[in-house]
């Protein structure tokens, strides 16, 4: 009985910081709650996902043993890009099969294809990209910036009309820029597959530097602040 | 008659052996065969094409149409991985 009166009086209060309970003399002051910043914030149902439900898109939905293409039913080049690529951009954001391999090859052929037709769109593809990051979901973060790299490069100077939008794009990638294990000598796989966060957000950085003219660092810099440049050394 | 089968003959190919190695060959006999067709020969014959449009830097094949008429587009950088390369069959006609 001793014993149990002992051990209650000893019990440690637990409790938020700044309140009256926290002057208690067994009370123990509980760190903050975690803000979430890594926390993922799953995507409202996607209108690429309503259009492809639809059959909108002008790709054939049978899939074949190859599985690593799209059949288009109409050319490439003879698309709407302000119509279609925005929409599949914003597939980007999936993550289950069907609609995430259909976003994703379908924004690749497009950027493959697209040349001078890609530019006019850019200030369209903006908010779905921002909308793919904000997920926070690490896959989709992994593909949306393979797509960022693709973009950069898919024809001149996309990288410099980029550059005014880092401002919505990069805040995430600063996030979560440090996202690396630390694994002394042992093998991280997910180097091997290119799906390490942290490798790919400073390979995204390091080409939106290249190709993004002369202000791409400074910009980058102001909302990266632990990046370094890869030209200036 | 006997021409046309003689022709449609003609059109058969002879023997068939698989890639070893990879070459620029085979990556684009791996594009037509993506796309449902033994090689460029025979893409022409069906599809009635004289221009089949190649990636100006590598020369590779760029779109193709399936007999089905939906296209296929490949990259301008290789396609065909080490470990698809024994699955590529090279025509003898």
């Amino acid at each position: 009985m001793r014993t149990l009166e002992a051990s209650k009086s000893k019990q440690e209060l637990k409790t938020e910081g700044f309140t009256v309970k926290s002057t208690m003399k067994n009370s123990v002051v509980v760190g903050p709650p975690p803000a979430g910043a890594f926390r993922e914030r799953p995507a409202k149902p996607t209108v690429f996902r309503k259009f492809y439900e639809r059959g909108d898109f002008p790709i054939a939905l049978e899939h074949d043993t190859k599985g690593n293409k799209i059949a288009w039913k109409v050319e490439i080049e003879k698309l709407d890009y302000h119509h279609y690529l925005p929409l599949f951009f914003d597939g980007l954001c999936e993550t289950t099969h069907p609609y995430e391999f259909f976003a994703r090859q379908g924004v690749h052929d497009m950027l493959e294809h697209g040349g001078a037709k890609i530019l006019p769109v850019l200030p369209q593809l903006i908010v779905p990209i921002k909308n793919a990051l904000n997920t926070r979901n690490r896959q989709v973060i992994c593909t949306t910036l393979k797509v960022l790299q693709h973009l950069v490069v898919s024809a001149d100077m996309i990288g410099d009309a980029l550059v005014p939008y880092y401002r919505q794009i990069l805040p995430i990638l600063n996030i979560f820029k440090n996202m690396n294990i630390n694994s002394g000598d042992g093998i991280d796989y997910s180097q091997q597959k290119r799906e390490n966060i942290g490798d790919l957000i400073q390979e995204t950085l390091e080409v939106f530097e290249r190709y993004g003219g002369e202000n791409a660092f400074i910009n980058i810099k102001y909302m990266v602040p632990t990046y370094e440049s890869c030209m200036l050394n | 008659m006997a021409s046309l089968e003689q022709c449609e003959s003609s059109y058969q190919p002879k023997s068939m052996s698989r890639a070893k190695q990879w070459t620029d060959e085979v990556e684009d006999l791996y594009r037509f065969q993506q796309a449902g067709y033994r090689d460029e020969q025979e893409y022409r014959r069906v599809k009635q094409v004289m221009l089949i449009e190649r990636w100006p830097e590598t020369g590779y094949v760029k779109k193709l149409q399936r007999r089905d008429n939906t296209f296929y587009y490949y990259n301008r950088k290789r396609e065909c991985e080490d470990k698809e390369v024994h699955k590529v069959k090279v025509y003898a006609y």
